[in-house]
């Protein structure tokens, strides 16, 4: 049984997998990479002066550093994803359990999805992690950043590591979001799938609150503490305060919806989807808010040195700085995007009804805008918060400032990208969705 | 006769417990194997919801529910999960198929889910009208047909029990009367009892036994009568102010 129901699901929403697939693979490509380049350090045959100038360079530390942020990153974000899609499934797991398929017998075809997906990919991400560590290496020794010496050898723990770390969050994943509709009475699920849940949920948002609440006191210690070790520690603080904003998304997104009552028509409607499909945006916001507040922190800790400083950082420290958090910010930005479109395809329905009480694409298409922007503004928002609170501490500490700084320019060419990539994820599918007549859609699904 | 399902004083509310929404407020009833009952009333009088506690769906808030000789209030959800598969069929008004699987793999769905062994295939889906297409994915199906795969499915492992809500609501009475015409085969050839919920009253003439609901309470149980007699049964206790001029 567990076979058909994976193979129902993998059929019905083919495109809510291939998020999770590509996340997953990015994920094992991060693990294994940072994995290689460390180990290719590591394990370099270098002349005892080639050894000391790499060790004096700190690049191993930053390469154990990336071994670090990635298996915490690719965990949490591999995991979401994963909930995100089997969570679409609550109607089926609720058919086959008035059938007559027990909790277990769910939980165990759920977990086969979650396999079926990361091991494939997991393989195919391992060797792509290979490319990125060695242009990375390849970078490193071009800027004369580390001894020529240093070349990429593959890890032999990279492919056990990142397959482990994909597939074990893709599965914990998956089960936390079958937990529910496995468990409950087949028809309180039966009807509760129908409508979403709307309330929300006091515990959620305990867990949110005490998350931000934790980040913001880690980041209150770094600034007190040994500024060597603010790099790592400042990342768990941007991970608490990042988690803590998807506890809190549907209480954060209900909170800007009424911003778009500025739209008139267009705009309560987007409201009021916001307001029911506020669970499932959530998962779309967390890696949206770690993509932009990790380029924030970055981006705006170099530019606030440089006026502060008033010299220029030489090229190759830039590039060693920018080129890690590159790859991470890709990564979380891809997953974004992947949550936006796995959401969106799975109100084809929604839309196609929308169009038949008389919405033109165009006015349907307004309204997924209208929602895009709010998810937007909120996701700037809590990311300018969780940038801030990671980021000031260190700025005093540092350059002895409180007020950061970023170019004009460059704060736009931010937003800029950043409102194109939610388009892509919301506007995209929206038009493959609604290619076909609405009547069409609605004989498809039901 | 083994009564195959029971109702003692049963109970269901909804909401919190300060405000609660009484949906079945102390329910008695007993079905001997092999009848056809039909359950009516008006929306939120609560037959939904007397299906879904009779069939284990749901549980009670409070009374005893007897299916097929076992308590399913004291039941364990893997128990409960294995009688339904093994005991019960389902036909409700939304299909609930899976729609990207082929007609043979919706019917042979309980049996992978570790049911009894259905009778076989070509049979069964003979009698329900859809020889040839066992591998036709549902999907592509009409909504007569497919009612009629989740009666083929319902059917297959000879269950004890069919529980089906509102299986002709979504049908134009041509197609709904075949698949009453296939509930009422299945009581009549193989002994199975049929519990449906309906608002038709030519849907419900097709039973033995009628049962009217309001506001969570039995106010009729009676032997089927003729379709006009139900309609203007059913006007009665709904309060229809047609009726009550």
């Amino acid at each position: 049984m567990s076979a058909g129901l994976t193979r129902q699901a993998l059929r019905k929403q083919p495109w809510s997998f291939a998020g999770p697939f590509v996340t997953q693979c990015l994920a094992a490509a991060l693990v294994s990479g940072a994995l290689g380049a460390s180990s290719s350090m590591s394990g370099a045959r270098l002349d005892p002066s080639a050894r000391q100038v790499l060790t004096e360079s700190s690049i191993p530390e930053m390469a154990t550093l990336f071994v670090v942020v990635s298996v915490y990153l690719t965990a949490l974000i591999v995991g979401l994803t994963m909930t995100s899609s089997i969570a679409r499934q609550a109607r089926d797991i609720a058919l086959v359990r008035a059938l007559g398929a027990t909790p277990g017998r769910v939980r165990r075809a759920v977990a086969t999805q979650a396999a079926v997906v990361a091991v494939p990919a997991s393989v195919l991400g391992v060797p792509l992690g290979a490319l990125l560590a060695h242009a990375w290496l390849a970078g490193l020794t071009g800027h004369q950043v580390i001894p020529p010496g240093v070349t990429f050898h593959p890890s032999a723990a990279a492919l056990p590591a990142a397959t482990g770390i994909t597939v074990g969050a893709s599965l914990v994943g998956a089960l936390i979001a079958a937990l529910r509709p496995a468990r409950v009475r087949p028809a309180a699920a039966l009807t509760e799938t129908a409508v979403p849940r709307r309330r929300i949920g006091l515990v959620r948002t305990a867990i949110g609150l005490v998350l931000m609440a934790g980040g913001v006191a880690l980041s209150i210690r770094i600034a007190g503490g040994d500024p060597a070790k603010a790099g790592e520690s400042s990342f768990f603080t941007m991970l608490a305060m990042c988690v803590g904003a998807g506890f809190l998304g549907p209480v954060l997104l209900r909170l800007a919806a009424p911003l778009t009552r500025l739209f008139g028509g267009t705009g309560a409607l987007a409201a009021d989807n916001l307001a029911v499909r506020a669970k499932a945006l959530s998962g779309a916001l967390v890696p949206l808010v770690l993509a932009i507040a990790f380029a924030m922190v970055k981006v705006v800790t170099h530019t606030t040195s440089v006026h502060v400083r008033g010299v220029a950082e030489p090229a190759a420290r830039v590039w060693t700085e920018y080129s890690g958090t590159v790859v991470y910010v890709a990564f979380a930005a891809v997953a974004a995007v992947n949550t936006l479109v796995t959401v969106l395809l799975a109100r084809r329905r929604e839309l196609a009804v929308t169009r038949l009480v008389g919405a033109s694409r165009m006015r349907a298409l307004a309204v997924v805008v209208c929602e895009a922007l709010l998810v937007t503004v909120t996701a700037l928002a809590v990311s300018t918060v969780v940038a801030m609170v990671t980021m000031l501490p260190m700025l005093h500490g540092m350059l002895g400032t409180w007020t950061p700084y970023l170019p004009t320019g460059q704060l736009a060419g931010g937003l800029a990208v950043v409102i194109g990539l939610v388009l892509v994820g919301t506007v995209v599918p929206a038009l493959v969705a609604m290619r076909r007549p609405a009547v069409e859609s609605l004989a498809v699904d039901s | 006769m083994d009564n195959v399902v029971e109702l003692d004083a049963v109970t269901r509310t909804y909401g919190s417990r300060r405000r609660p929404v009484v949906a079945l407020g102390g329910i008695s009833l007993a079905v001997p194997a092999g009848t056809f009952v039909a359950v009516m009333g008006a929306t939120g009088s609560g037959k939904s919801t007397l299906l879904q506690c009779a069939a284990g769906l749901d549980r009670p808030t409070s009374g005893r529910v007897r299916l097929v000789g076992r308590d399913v209030t004291r039941l364990r959800e893997g128990a409960l999960t294995r009688l339904r598969r093994d005991r019960v069929g389902f036909v409700f008004q939304s299909y609930n198929l899976l729609s990207e699987l082929t007609v043979r793999q919706n019917v042979l769905l309980p049996r992978r889910l570790g049911g009894p062994r259905p009778r076989p295939l070509d049979e069964v889906l003979a009698e329900v009208g859809l020889s040839g297409l066992a591998g036709r994915s549902v999907g592509e199906l009409s909504g007569g047909q497919r009612q009629r795969v989740a009666i083929a499915r319902a059917l297959a492992g000879r269950p004890a029990v069919v529980f089906a809500d509102e299986p002709t609501g979504a049908l134009d009475p041509t197609t709904g009367e075949q698949v009453l015409r296939l509930l009422r085969g299945g009581v009549d050839r193989s002994g199975v009892t049929v519990v449906m919920v309906t608002h038709d009253p030519l849907a419900a003439a097709w039973s033995d036994r009628l049962i009217l609901l309001r506001g969570g309470e039995v106010v009729a149980d009676v032997p089927t009568p003729d379709p006009a007699s139900i309609a203007q049964r059913l006007r009665a206790t709904t309060g229809d102010p047609v009726v009550a001029r």
